[in-house]
């Protein structure tokens, strides 16, 4: 028994050291996915066909196909492309990580853009035209009446597409990289504890996304102007003159 | 470029059977699994709405877990994790030791058990969607539970649960492709021996990549009309 | 002149949700071809009781009989009732129906639909009989046109009589209204209304919670005055709306009467 528990506490001990590593491709592949997601939905809107179908093909190709399949084609594939192997570029892909971090870049940009897509038409036109009618144009309009709707909508899916990146981050492990799974795996090639090592990562995972999503929800909840209490300020005596 | 149309082809250097199998065994496994998790995910859901307090926890433990762990690990649990249950079980009992579980089955479960904890979540939703003056107009005029279940809550759920479990089978499509770890020659497996041992990975795995797109499109479009139908009397 | 048989008999209601006592035992008994009004203010317990009887709602005390079947009620071993035999339970509700608030159409089947399902699945009667009365209710209640339209593409008034049809398909011994035309703009309660009347002119046995004086006072043959989880007074429409009614029901009736 007291064996027992040493081991467990030897392989989270172990596992939790690669916990960094999960991290990174989850920060890396979420910043840089939701920024291209932005992209992606602009195109989406654009008055001219091209970019419209450059972002319908985008989302078609990497929602249709598996990560797993995406991660090998970039970490496989581009391998064997001659003037990537003998290029500058050689440094970045043969990184695992780096390749990792490409494939979901691209993955998940599709699935978030979907999500902005959806939250964009589910703004209230109302909003929009009342943000018109008084004379909003452009940019001071998407920043101060489309996006605070749009992010308010969109939050609850987004936060899922988080939580559905953390686990996609395991797939790293199937190309070297020594993630969580990839030291969980790592570790019961020698020792055959398949339960207790599997039990722990799993818990890691667990503690991960049940940190992320809290946050997530917090957020929501700060930007929910149905639900927060808005204190009833007082009307300040003498109103600063409109300039 | 000739080359590469033998390596695709019939041919004795040819992978198409092999591919066109993969894509046949990748079709059974997502169906099993999905077969899995509706029948897995309708009993969990009936848990969490109808069930005594302990059951209706462990269903939210379940879907708690399943939903929050990458598939690729219970995957891997289920695979490394069986044999070695087995093995201890048979030993235990002293049966024979009836060797390694065939991995179509590993396969399928693992994905099935993912499976199942979205579905659950699912068909929970779409009970709860249904207005409760619904039931009570059943109930007033005497429906049994069975009679309300099947008149008044399969058809107008099925409507709800359609296209979100169409989404599920897309999602149960991509993750047999990790079933790939255990050596079943799915088509992702298909494709990555191919890869290997020709040396053109750009070339199977776009071709897999064309032959997933193929199966997620058709899949779509059959739920799409499946939802359209099962919806036709929503339409204002 | 014989007294008819009583078709419900409801004794020392009680009902409590958590604390608050909503009924606070009544007795009603509704014999065949009457028509009973519930009035109250709101949250005055119409809806629970009316629930009650057809057992949506189970009651912490009292017994109920349909007929002369008795309501499976039985109490469990803290000493609470409980519904003991859920067949028994729907068995009895074959012989009410209600009309409810919201209409309570199910969407997903057509009006002609909505209006068999009872009969055909829970009754189990022979199909072209249950179609030949479900189009001459349609009929009657003037949505013969709309037998395949389904209940979203209706207005609330089309919605309730359909609804009205709908309860009446079982051929109940009993109907239960519970605000029907709560939910209804003006012009549409009158048809509703309308079609009532006549089902009470033709000898139906009914129970109405509404707030429609008029009708209370015109076509019911008793009034039951609700407050406080109690019957506060009733009596015929002539007594309750004449100078001798109680202050209490005066004092609900003045708010309307200006
Ligand atoms: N399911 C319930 N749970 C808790 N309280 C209820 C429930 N149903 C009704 N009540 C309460 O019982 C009281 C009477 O309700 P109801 O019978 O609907 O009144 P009425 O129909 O006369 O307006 C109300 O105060 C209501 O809040
Ligand atoms: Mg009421």
């Amino acid at each position: 028994m007291g064996e027992h528990l040493t081991f467990i506490g030897s392989v989270t001990a172990q596992l939790v050291r690669a916990v960094p590593v999960t991290l990174l491709i989850l920060a890396v592949s979420g910043v840089c996915a939701t920024v291209l997601a932005t992209g992606l939905t602009a195109m989406s809107v654009a008055r001219s066909p091209l970019p419209r179908l450059i972002q319908r093909t985008w989302t078609f190709l990497f929602r249709g196909t598996p990560l797993i399949l995406q991660i090998f084609m970039i970490y496989y594939g581009f391998a064997m492309v001659p003037w990537i192997r003998h290029g500058l570029l050689w440094a970045a892909f043969r990184d695992p990580v780096f390749c990792t971090c490409l494939a979901m870049t691209c993955c998940c940009s599709a699935y978030i853009a979907e999500i902005f897509r959806g939250a964009l038409a589910a703004v209230p036109r109302g909003e929009i035209e009342a943000g018109r009618a008084c004379g909003m144009t452009g940019f001071l309009l998407l920043r101060r009446v489309i996006a605070p709707s749009l992010i308010r909508i969109a939050l609850p899916s987004y936060s899922n597409e988080i939580i559905m990146m953390t686990k996609s981050t395991s797939l790293a492990s199937t190309i070297t990289v020594l993630d969580i799974t990839g030291v969980a795996q790592q570790v019961i090639a020698h020792s055959y504890r398949t339960l207790d090592v599997f039990c722990a990562a799993a818990a890691l995972y667990l503690l991960i996304n049940a940190t992320l999503s809290t946050l997530l929800t917090a957020l929501e909840r700060r930007l929910d102007v149905d639900r927060a209490p808005t204190p009833l300020a007082p009307i300040p005596p003498t109103l600063e003159p409109l300039s | 470029m000739m080359d590469d149309l033998t390596l695709l082809g019939f041919g004795p250097d040819g992978w198409a059977p092999l591919l066109l199998k993969g894509c046949l065994l990748t079709l059974a496994v997502s169906a099993t699994s999905m077969a899995i998790g509706t029948v897995l995910g309708v009993l969990l859901a009936w848990a969490r709405l109808k069930g005594p307090g302990w059951l209706r926890r462990t269903a939210l433990v379940y879907g708690v877990v399943l939903r929050g762990v990458p598939e690729l690990l219970v995957i891997l649990l289920l695979y490394f994790g069986l044999p070695s249950l087995i093995l201890s079980l048979s030993e235990t009992f002293g049966w024979e030791a009836p060797g390694l579980p065939p991995p179509f089955l590993v396969g399928s479960l693992s994905v099935g058990l993912v499976s199942a904890a979205y579905q659950a979540e699912i068909f929970r939703g779409g009970v709860g969607a249904i207005p409760r003056g619904q039931f009570e107009a059943a109930r007033a005029m005497g429906f049994s539970d069975l009679l309300c279940f099947h008149r008044i809550v399969l058809p107008q759920v099925a409507r709800v649960v359609l296209p979100a479990l169409g989404n599920v089978w897309q999602f149960n499509l991509k993750d047999s492709a990790l079933i790939a770890v255990t050596g079943l020659s799915e088509l992702m497996r298909t494709s990555l021996v191919a890869a290997g041992s020709t040396r053109h990975p750009f070339l199977f795995f776009g071709v897999a990549m064309a032959l997933y797109l193929v199966l997620t499109t058709l899949s779509s479009t059959a739920f799409h009309y499946g939802g359209r139908y099962s919806n036709r009397w929503d339409r204002g | 002149m014989t007294v008819p048989p009583p078709v419900l008999t409801a004794t020392n209601i009680r009902k409590s949700f958590g604390d608050r006592e909503v009924l606070a035992g009544i007795s009603l008994e509704a014999r065949e071809g009457e028509v009973i009004s519930i009035l109250g203010g709101s949250g005055s317990g119409k809806s629970t009781f009316l629930r009650c009887l057809n057992l949506l709602e189970v009651p912490d005390e009292g017994q109920i009989a349909i007929g002369d079947v008795q309501a499976p009620l039985t109490r469990n071993r803290h000493g609470r009732l409980e519904v003991s035999d859920g067949r028994a339970a729907a068995r009895l509700r074959t012989q009410t129906a209600m009309v409810f608030q919201g209409f309570n159409l199910w969407p997903h089947l057509t009006v002609l639909q909505n209006v068999m399902e009872a009969p055909l699945r829970v009754h189990r009667r022979d199909r072209d009989e249950v179609l030949a009365t479900a189009r001459s209710l349609l009929e009657r209640v003037g949505m013969a046109g709309f037998h395949a339209a389904y209940p979203k593409r209706l207005s609330g008034g089309q919605q309730q009589r359909v609804a009205i049809a709908r309860a009446l398909a079982t051929n109940p011994k009993l109907v239960l209204f519970d605000e029907p035309t709560s939910a209804l703009d003006p012009e549409r309660v009158r048809e509703v209304l309308a079609l009532m009347r006549s089902l009470a002119e033709e000898g139906r046995t009914m129970i109405v919670v509404t707030h429609e004086m008029a009708f209370a006072r015109d076509v019911s043959s008793r009034v039951v005055h609700l407050m406080n989880g109690r019957v506060e007074s009733s009596g015929p429409p002539a007594h309750m709306f004449g100078p001798d009614a109680s202050p209490a029901f005066r004092a609900f009736l003045s708010p309307a009467a200006l």
